[in-house]
């Protein structure tokens, strides 16, 4: 369960704080998937930062199974994140140095219990399509298929928040469906708690609850 | 995948910056540990050449004298040579070396040293190779070897013979020794002749004897020595009389020394003898009334026939009758005595006769008196041939008769104290130790109660001591490192600058590693990791670099800085503890740069890693340009403005101040203006600060202008490099302030130096020292004359650490040195030496104590770039007491006209007496330290040029954090020179400033140093060195600012 309660964010200002979130509240269980929409500088990405223990709350507080993460130690924090929160981002953030494969164990570098991932990592791969890349780099690979190997990246600890900004922000037409697709299928499979943040009617489409954020707060989109 | 995997992609993947890291290190590296080689090649080099030179010798016996040959036989595996300094002389040219050692040696020799070789016969002599090139000699050419003649009797006694204490030897150069020896250490070339042993034994006059024998690995040399000398070997013999029947004690030196002395009355003691100690001298004149008698013998002894009364004096009948003397008379004598000024001088004392006896019994002894060549073996008076005056024509028949029947026998007998207190000397005063009755094994007893090595015969562990040696006064390994300290800085500059690049570069990657839940303590191990493989990388290859830096540097210490050494000898020699050493400290002095620049890596958000790649600004240099006036946070700016504009007027103020002051000359200028140069530096940065946080360096007019507000775009990181740069270029510059100047041209009013190989006896400050001397009568020439103990110099022209520094003393009447009379407790000896020598080569300061041979020096005083570096001075009266051997005066301040200088060479060519300018000797000092300088500007300015290359990774760093706007500029229609030329002139404006603030500071703060030295600057190796910087500056920027705008700037712009 993700509960979100009454999260202030403010930033400081020549001109006094500037209240990039005022009093925002969710609570998803898991399998829930939402979209959230809204104009540039909203504080969109900002919510999911917070979401995901990245960036702290002005006030108000967020636990994921009953944890704070912002109530915890750093060493117990990066636990957190490793290991109940996935990411995905609208740059695929993949290390260039590494391959395919690599990219997506990256995570499991600093996860106990090494063992079990390569076949993970492979499964993952097979199903978004690159199970015949595992040892390309990424500047091989095309966009769309960069953004495969982040989203398998960001299950590969079997995360139970997904935390998407702008995932096919990058991408064509055809990609951006592509990636949507696997996104949903996998949640699907995973029953994670998927939070998506996107421009993209399109994408937000595709979701059973939407949601907008302006005036530093959430609305059900269409509301 | 491992996080070795991971570690392993990331060195691969970002091969170029580790590159420019592992460079870095290597350099670093390489500058280090290569610095330290150069002092392990140093040491090594001097260990080389003492180990080389010395062969199979290990230790070696030398004698203050001249002893049996035959000791070395007894003795067992050792070597008996003769060992002195000379003068060679070309014969056909007349080119002539100077100090030369000379070495008297036979088959023996050569055998011991294990060189095959027919030996020298006749006249013929071997050349050391750098003497048979100083002269210019080939084989067949004739030499003239002119050494010292050995005298067994003091030179500065009476009997001492002072007018031709040379001897010249006419030899023929058979060929170039086929290897060099030297018992002492020395860095320079051996300037040696090898001698026949013979041949020099014969011209010396000293048959059968040596004064040096070599010895291998003896065990127990010194007892060995104990056992198989005999007195004979140190001057002293036995004699055994029959009328009376005693034992008399002589030495070959007429004069038996105090401790000796003593050493044979306690034998005698011990043996239940007695000893009766005799002083014999010779009178000019015993008057009585207006009778006199010339030329006698008088005996000072205890007990008869001497008189008990301390002013009496017993005569014997015959000399009684001459003078028509009797007992009650008063009786004058006249005698001569040699006083340590160099001069003759005549005394007198006044007796009163006690008694007369007959010429019998103890009145009648002839041996009494010491053999004295050229008097006692004569057979009349006229014949004697004294090394003092002799007055023929007062000696009358009845003078001749008393000759012909009684020698030498004393005319007149005085009480012994009487005696030694007009008589005595330095060199002992007694004559002769009369044993009776005479044991039968008194020989052997005194034998061994004398401890030979305390009276003339020491054992010198020369091996050992020239190993001590070796490991050098000055320790070249630490000065190199310092001078290389500019080197080392920028090569781990440029280490942390490339690596914080890196990681720069890799921002995202970080942020997205956190976000995956990587702990930041996890990713900085990470990269600490990464940079302790490059680390143990460019250290492992930074060895063989640094074994090429020292061989550079040897090669510059061979040649363009070979005054630093003096040398051309000086090789390489790799040493693993150095290398170990460098390699390691090379290691953790990269790391440490590399963690560094990861310090503040934890302060950014995971999401500001991802998002904003963590280190740019929210807004932009550019944008901030753009936008002039309308800048909300310019009240935060100015605040962070404000404090500088303020001190650095105050720092300002403080520095004129100083210059003012410094001006009235209320202060030492040199420190002042020192002072003002580093206050007028900080001030110049704290402005150049201000100006570029205020943002109003200039109006916006051009891409010129453009790229000089661009130097506002991270003014810490601006005002850094101009800092960096403007430190380095003073400290650099201002160098020269420690620049030698031109050296004084006199000491004490004294424009010339000399000295002589020979000792000479009379004294050459006075008129009659000057006829003996036969130095041509010119006007105007002064002389003060020193005593001399040949030591080791004490200066930083001798690489070898100074065991035994030599010795100087002034006369008396000198007027300077004070501190030298000083009376110290504990037999403490006051000295003074040169400050450079103290602090760099003895390594003490005044105040401390130096023990050299069991004489404790006490530090009395230091003198200020003076002449005497090589030595230390201590006063005449405790040179005498200390060195008595050490006879004559052989170093000289003169004043005379440059004219007058090769007349008064002339005249003392046979004791190999030189002089030279006062100037050129402080010079020959000087240019070692300038020389030093020069290493260090030298190896700073590199050091600089490197560090310049830093700016260029400054400038990659600012342009790619600066993509963006760049790019949005291209979208604008800039061209990419447009580009090139806003960031090519920001990061001259760094380079220039820094320059032009560092150079103006450090001219101010040398400004007296080159007004002193009539406004001489170096100005070619100034602008060397600064346009260096200037290119490598550019050069550095251009190639970072080619590489940053070679990757593309639109796909920047698409993702703002």
């Amino acid at each position: 369960m993700l509960e979100i309660a009454g999260i202030t964010k403010q930033y400081p200002a020549p001109g006094g704080p500037l209240t990039v979130l005022d009093g925002v509240s969710l609570q998803l269980k898991r399998g829930d998937a939402i979209a959230i929409m809204g104009p540039s500088g909203a504080g969109k990405s900002t919510l999911l930062y917070i979401a995901g223990g990245l960036e702290p709350p002005t006030s108000g507080t967020i636990t994921l199974d009953g944890i704070d993460p912002y109530r915890i130690g750093e060493k117990e924090l990066a636990a957190f994140r490793n290991q109940k929160i996935g990411f995905l981002f609208q740059d695929h953030c993949l290390l260039p140095q590494c391959s395919v494969l690599e990219n997506v164990l990256v995570p499991t570098l600093v996860a106990e219990g090494r063992d079990q991932y390569p076949e993970r990592a492979r499964e993952l791969l097979r199903q978004v399509g690159l199970d015949q890349r595992l040892d390309h780099r990424p500047s091989e690979l095309s966009g769309g298929e960069k953004q495969r190997v982040a989203l398998a990246r960001a299950l590969i600890q079997k995360p139970l928040l997904l935390l998407c900004d702008e995932p096919t922000g990058n991408l064509d037409e055809a990609s951006a469906a592509a990636v949507a697709d696997l996104l949903l299928e996998l949640h699907r499979q995973q029953q994670t708690i998927l939070i998506v943040v996107t421009h993209s009617r399109d994408l937000a489409a595709r979701f059973p609850s939407r949601y907008e954020l302006r005036h530093a707060n959430l609305h059900p989109a269409g509301a | 995948m491992r996080i070795s995997t991971l570690l392993a992609r990331n060195l691969a993947w970002f091969w170029r910056t580790n590159l420019a890291v592992l460079l870095g290190v290597v350099t670093a590296t390489a500058v280090l540990a290569g610095a330290l080689l150069v002092g392990d090649s140093v040491r090594g080099s001097l260990r080389d050449l003492v180990l080389s030179r010395l062969g199979n010798v290990d230790s070696v016996i030398s004698g203050a004298g001249f002893f049996r040959e035959q000791l070395a036989a007894d003795i067992g595996a050792a070597c008996p040579i003769i060992v002195t300094t000379g003068v060679a002389t070309r014969e056909s040219s007349g080119q002539r070396a100077s100090g030369i050692q000379v070495f008297g040696v036979d088959e023996r020799f050569w055998q011991f040293q294990n060189e095959p070789g027919e030996p020298l016969r006749g006249r013929e002599v071997l050349l050391s190779g750098a003497l048979a090139r100083e002269l210019g000699s080939s084989p067949g050419d004739s030499i003239l070897l002119r050494v010292q003649k050995p005298s067994a009797i003091p030179l500065e006694s009476l009997h001492g013979r002072k007018d031709n204490v040379g001897q010249t030897v006419r030899l023929t150069m058979r060929a170039v020794a086929p290897r060099d020896f030297s018992i002492r250490p020395e860095q320079g070339d051996v300037r040696a002749v090898y001698v026949p042993l013979a041949r020099l034994q014969r011209d010396l006059a000293v048959s059968n004897q040596v004064n040096t024998i070599l010895t291998g690995n003896l065990p127990n040399l010194a007892e060995l020595l104990k056992q198989r000398y005999r007195v004979e070997d140190l001057g002293l013999h036995v004699r055994r009389l029959e009328s009376p029947e005693v034992w008399s004690v002589e030495s070959d030196s007429g004069m038996i020394g105090d401790e000796l002395a003593k050493i044979a009355t306690d034998t005698a003691t011990v043996l239940e003898s007695r000893a009766q100690p005799v002083l014999s001298y010779l009178a000019n004149r015993m008057k009585v009334g207006d009778r006199e008698v010339p030329y006698s013998m008088v005996t000072a002894i205890d007990g008869e026939p001497a008189p008990s009364e301390a002013d009496g004096v017993t005569l014997n009948q015959w000399t009684a009758r001459e003078l028509g003397a009797k007992p009650g008379d008063a009786l004058t004598l006249d005698y001569y005595v040699w006083q340590s000024d160099g001069r003759l001088h005549t005394a007198n004392a006044q007796f009163r006769v006690s008694r007369i006896v007959p010429i019998e019994g103890a009145a009648a002894d002839r041996n009494l008196a010491p053999h004295y060549p050229g008097i006692t073996d004569t057979n009349s008076l006229h014949d004697w041939d004294p090394p003092f005056p002799l007055d023929l024509s007062v000696i009358r028949p009845v003078d001749e008769d008393y000759w012909k029947q009684y020698r030498a026998t004393p005319k007149a007998f005085i009480p012994l104290a009487r005696g030694r207190e007009l008589w005595g000397t330095r060199f002992g005063s007694l004559t002769s130790i009369r044993i009776l009755p005479p044991a039968p094994n008194y020989e052997a007893a005194l034998h061994d109660a004398i401890d030979p090595q305390k009276f003339g015969l020491a054992v010198i562990p020369v091996r050992a001591q020239g190993l001590q040696s070796a490991h050098g006064a000055t320790d070249f390994g630490e000065y190199f490192v310092y001078f290389s300290f500019f080197l080392m800085v920028s090569a781990l500059l440029l280490t942390g600058l490339f690596f914080k690049l890196g990681v720069e570069q890799r921002l995202r990657e970080i942020g997205v590693l956190r976000a995956l839940g990587f702990r930041a303590s996890k990713i900085r191990s990470l990269f600490l990791l990464e940079g302790a493989v490059l680390a143990a990388a460019g250290s492992v290859l930074g060895l063989g670099a640094a074994a090429a830096y020292s061989a550079l540097i040897l090669y510059a210490l061979r040649t363009w800085w070979v005054d630093a050494v003096g040398t051309r000898l000086i090789t390489l020699h790799v040493s693993i503890p150095s290398l170990a050493y460098g390699a390691l400290a090379g290691a953790a002095t990269a790391l440490g740069a590399i963690a560094w620049t990861l310090r503040r890596l934890q302060s950014a958000t995971p999401r500001a890693l991802v998002h904003d790649a963590g280190s740019a600004p929210s807004r932009s240099g550019l944008v901030s340009a753009l936008q002039l006036g309308s800048d909300p946070r310019a009240s935060a700016r100015r605040f962070r403005t404000s404090w500088r504009l303020p001190l650095a007027g105050v720092v300002t103020v403080l520095a004129l101040a100083l210059l003012a002051t410094a001006w009235t000359r209320k202060l030492d200028q040199t420190p002042a203006f020192f002072g003002a140069g580093t206050l007028l530096l900080i001030a110049a940065l704290l402005f150049v600060s201000a100006r570029l946080r205020s943002l109003k360096l200039t109006a916006i007019s051009s891409t010129l202008s453009l790229g000089l507000r661009s130097a506002s775009y991270r003014p810490g990181r601006s005002v850094l490099s101009i800092a960096l740069i403007a430190s380095a270029v003073f400290v650099i510059v201002s160098l020269d302030a420690f620049q030698q100047q031109s050296p004084s041209p006199d000491f004490a009013g004294y424009p010339f130096l000399a000295e002589s190989i020979l000792p000479l006896i009379h004294n050459p400050s006075t008129p009659e020292g000057r006829e003996a001397l036969n130095i041509p009568k010119l006007d105007g020439v002064e002389f003060v004359p020193f005593r001399l103990k040949p030591g080791d110099d004490a200066s930083c022209l001798n690489l070898y650490q100074p065991r035994n520094p030599r010795i100087l003393a002034p006369p008396a009447s000198f007027p300077h040195w004070p501190e030298l009379q000083a009376k110290l407790p504990g037999g403490e000896v006051p000295a003074i030496a040169d400050a450079n020598s103290l602090e760099y080569v003895l390594h003490l300061k005044v105040g401390d104590l130096l023990e050299v041979d069991r004489v404790r020096f006490r530090i009395a005083a230091a003198l200020q770039d003076s002449i005497f570096q090589s030595e230390l001075l201590i006063s005449g009266e405790n040179f005498l007491r200390l060195y008595p051997e050490n006879e004559g005066f052989r170093f000289f301040l003169v004043k005379a006209r440059p004219d007058a200088v090769a007349p008064i060479e002339d005249a003392l060519k046979d004791y190999g007496f030189e002089i030279q300018p006062v100037s050129a000797r402080l010079a020959s000092f000087h240019r070692v330290e300038n020389t030093y300088l020069a290493t260090f500007r030298a190896l700073g300015g590199l050091g600089l040029v490197l560090g310049t290359i830093g700016l260029g990774a400054i400038v990659l760093r600012n342009v790619l954090e600066r993509r963006k706007e760049l790019a949005l500029l291209r979208a604008v229609g800039y061209r990419p020179r447009d580009l090139a030329r806003i960031v090519l002139v920001e990061n001259l404006l760094l380079l220039l400033l820094g320059l032009v603030t560092g150079t103006a500071c450090a001219m101010l703060a040398v400004a007296p140093a080159i007004a002193s030295r009539g406004g001489h600057l170096p100005i070619a190796s100034l602008i060397t060195l600064l346009g260096a910087v200037l290119t490598v500056g550019i050069g550095a920027s251009i190639l970072a600012t080619s590489a940053a705008l070679r990757s593309p700037l639109l796909p920047a712009l698409r993702s703002e």
